[in-house]
């Protein structure tokens, strides 16, 4: 009996499968991010990349620091699903520093919600602007208790 | 043995016997190992040198196994002002033009012919600038409308996400938190998430070239902020609330006890997590 050989071309053959495994695996070792498997098939660093955005709005719990008075006043009356920046604006700028001052609300807020439209629900209260008033809304209106009327209209 | 092999069989002069012998291999071998466990050893080092001198300005304390989040919205409240879609292109910085990650559509269903057996007529739904702007004005006479309603639309964040199926390079994902995210940088933007969700909830960015989506505003709600599209919304139709941490009376909670709640295209068993009360059969 012949003692056993492995034919050279073989040999080549399994090296050069060793060399392409293995430098893949390099590659993978090299080039697989860290975080990648963490929680699952994802980077796992990435909801927090993606959480360090700086968030725009800053909410109304950052309005109630200073202007709880208001806060107050709007929750009371029929205005209080409202959040304050829907007509004040983005107003981040402003709660970091007060002296910056926010948008300025205009009746353009008060139609966007309050124009008559056959789309709106019939629960909510609309107006057809022509045959309703001219002026400016807060004439008669307060925004942030709006069952009641300005005591002084001028 | 094949025959061609036993012709050489004068071995000791094959060059490749005195290139590798078993010894020098095995070293080799080994080397390559050893070389392997230092890079992963190195690069864990790395990562723990990064972790402490770099801050990445994250919220520290957020731990997404700790919170589960869910959407609800409520089709009769909304009355389609266009705040929460002008919002999140704000507070996202959503690029200009049509590309929105929440947007309400305008249902407006018409009479039916007169003289004929259906009970309504044809749905026409429409979405200018997403409604942005709001809506003004009715595409359709008054008079021939027989029901009308906005319904607003994000992504569903779906249990059993089709884009996330069809993401090649596992860029798009759930965080253990529930919300559907996509990774920026690795990101092909092959587009193939965009045709895969059939709630057309993502657009490629015409500025980065990756796909985009609602995050549910995960850098407001890891901070125990409330998205823009809800902190915004002026008549309470989006309900959001953490499943994993209710409070005793959490809106959220008693929103979906008192109301039948509803999702979107069912039949798909995509499995939403965006939950709809009041919703028509027309809505899809």
């Amino acid at each position: 009996m012949r003692p056993f050989k492995l034919p050279p071309q073989i040999l080549r053959l399994v090296l050069l499968t060793l060399i392409i495994v293995g430098s893949y695996l390099m590659a993978r070792a090299f080039l697989t991010p860290q975080s990648f498997g963490e929680y699952g098939w994802y980077r796992g660093d990435a909801p927090e990349e993606i959480a360090a955005r700086t968030p725009i709005f800053a909410g109304e719990q950052a309005c109630d620091k200073c202007h709880s008075d208001i806060v107050r006043k709007l929750a009371a009356d029929a205005h209080q699903t409202l959040s304050c920046e829907a007509c004040h604006g983005v107003s981040r700028e402003h709660a970091d520093n007060p002296n910056i001052p926010p948008d300025k609300a205009t009746s353009h807020y008060c139609l966007r919600c309050h124009e008559a439209n056959p789309s709106r629900p019939a629960w909510f209260k609309q107006i057809v602007v022509k045959d309703h008033y001219s002026g400016e809304c807060i004439e008669c209106h307060l925004p942030h208790q709006p069952t009641q009327q300005p005591t002084s209209t001028p | 043995m094949p025959p061609a092999a036993s012709t050489h069989s004068t071995t000791h002069l094959n060059p490749m016997k005195t290139q590798f012998s078993r010894r020098g291999a095995l070293l080799r071998l080994g080397g390559a190992i050893a070389g392997l466990l230092a890079i992963s050893t190195a690069r864990k080092v790395k990562a723990a040198v990064q972790t402490f001198f770099v801050s990445s300005g994250a919220p520290k304390d957020y731990d997404p196994t700790e919170h589960k989040w869910l959407m609800c919205l409520d089709a009769n409240k909304c009355i389609g002002c266009g705040l929460c879609a002008e919002a999140c292109k704000k507070e996202n910085g959503v690029p200009e033009g049509p590309y929105f990650r929440t947007w309400i559509e305008r249902y407006i269903i018409t009479k039916p012919k007169p003289g004929s057996v259906e009970t309504r007529g044809e749905t026409l739904v429409d979405s200018p600038d997403g409604g942005i702007h709001g809506f003004t004005g009715c595409p359709v006479p008054e008079d021939q409308i027989e029901q009308s309603f906005f319904v607003p639309k994000l992504c569903n964040l779906c249990e059993r996400a089709p884009c996330i199926q069809a993401c090649p390079v596992g860029a798009t994902f759930t965080a253990p938190d529930g919300a559907v995210l996509v990774d920026p940088k690795y990101c092909l933007g092959c587009g193939f998430c965009i045709q895969a969700c059939p709630y057309g909830a993502r657009f490629l960015s015409p500025v980065t070239h990756t796909a985009e989506k609602c995050t549910l505003c995960y850098h407001r709600i890891t901070r125990g902020l409330k998205p823009a599209c809800v902190e915004i919304c002026p008549a309470q139709a989006r309900i959001f609330g953490d499943l994993k941490n209710l409070k005793p009376d959490d809106p959220l909670q008693k929103f979906y006890e008192s109301n039948r709640m509803q999702v979107l295209k069912p039949y798909l068993g995509t499995e939403p997590r965006v939950l709809y009360a009041g919703l028509d059969e027309e809505v899809r």
